[in-house]
């Protein structure tokens, strides 16, 4: 028996509004960048958990489609919202996030970010993961973009695009990484802390998908 | 706007813009530890600003050490740990050492020292002047070694 036009609208706007969903996690996980320290936030804390459920939300349909297997019917329904109103709230809500919450508020948002690590440095801290977090808000589009790209549309959707971030991190973001950790040696060395931290710092940042080789011939 | 071109122009801006600036300050700040006689900082301060001259050198030396294997191989951190002790056991050291038997044959004519050891008072406060005078010439210098370095020691 086919679900009510009512049941069927209500699950085509849930779908839809997936990809919003998925925006304010992507605002969220950006927050959560400067709580506490990058690596705390980026394994295990609030960034990650935040990055994650934005992957669910924009993998949602391939994730449900393991729903049958389980012996659980979730055939998704296709085409666009019958019902007026659910379109229309529909239609404004994902305008409310893509204008509102994406376009003014994550960019408000990294400006204070940026006025943040001017008053960490003046407390002594350090101005990085403010930095870093600021860039993260102001580059959420890319970054939405970037996932997308490595949606492969299976049912692993959700684990391939975690692969393919993995990847990204180790092979791209993490060997610029390390220039960053070499000028924090030379800053650590003038400064007269140890130093030793940042050299293995800067090997480890430019082999890690080596040590990962390393952990699963180990295993 | 993307993340990665984010910090990849944060990471140029600060090793390529930031830190030769700071290392100018590094080498001033090196002269004035020198004048007031604190030999045991003054190097640090120097060999620092020395360091923020070439920050993308440093950087491809980390590079050359951990790019001796291929990327999947699981003995990559340990062979990148090796070059880095070969470098520093078998590049620096050797340089050390020739900077050690100047030194030597400069305090083995003591009455030599007398007249141009740092820690001696009067010679100190001169050349701390002089040193004033030309710290940019100093930081030309620095610049000069990093630029021609870039060939080796031959």
């Amino acid at each position: 028996m086919a679900p009510p036009q009512l049941i069927a609208d209500f699950m085509r706007l849930m779908l839809l509004l997936a990809p919003s969903a998925a925006v304010i996690c992507l605002v969220l996980a950006g927050l959560s960048l400067r709580q506490g320290s990058v690596p705390d936030a980026l394994v295990g804390g609030n960034f990650a958990k935040w990055m994650f459920w934005a992957i669910v939300f924009l993998t949602l349909p391939q994730l449900i489609s393991w729903f049958p297997s389980f012996g659980v019917p979730a055939s998704l329904p296709s085409g666009g919202i019958g019902t007026g109103w659910m379109a229309n709230l529909q239609s404004d809500l994902a305008n409310f996030v893509q204008n509102f919450v994406l376009a003014r508020l994550a960019t408000c948002f990294a400006a204070f970010f940026v006025l943040r690590a001017i008053l960490d440095t003046v407390q002594g801290g350090h101005p990085l993961p403010s930095i870093l977090g600021a860039m993260f808000l102001l580059a959420i589009q890319t970054t939405l973009n970037l996932i997308n790209s490595y949606n492969s549309g299976t049912s692993y959707a959700t684990a391939d695009v975690l692969d393919s971030l993995w990847n990204y991190l180790a092979g791209t973001l993490c060997p610029i990484a390390a220039g960053l950790a070499v000028i924090g040696g030379i800053w650590n060395f003038v400064s007269r802390r140890p130093v030793l931290p940042m050299v293995g710092a800067t090997l480890g940042l430019l082999t890690v998908s080596s040590i990962w080789k390393l952990i699963t011939t180990m295993m | 706007m993307s993340f990665y071109n984010g910090i990849l122009n944060l990471t140029n801006w600060a090793g390529n813009v930031i830190m030769p600036t700071i290392g100018a300050l590094f080498i001033a700040l090196a002269v004035v530890q020198f004048a007031r006689g604190y030999h045991h900082l003054y190097s640090t301060w120097a060999y620092g600003g020395l360091m923020c001259l070439m920050v993308s050198g440093l950087l491809r030396m980390f590079e050359k050490f951990t790019g001796q294997l291929g990327w999947n191989n699981p003995d990559l951190y340990w062979n990148s740990l090796l070059n880095l002790v070969d470098w520093f056991a078998n590049v620096i050291l050797p340089v050390y050492a020739g900077m050690h038997v100047a030194v030597g044959a400069l305090k083995f004519g003591g009455l030599f020292e007398q007249q141009v050891h740092h820690q001696f008072n009067h010679t100190r406060h001169f050349l701390g002047a002089i040193l004033c005078l030309m710290v940019s010439g100093l930081l030309r210098l620095g610049e000069f070694f990093v630029t021609k370095g870039t060939a080796g020691v031959s």
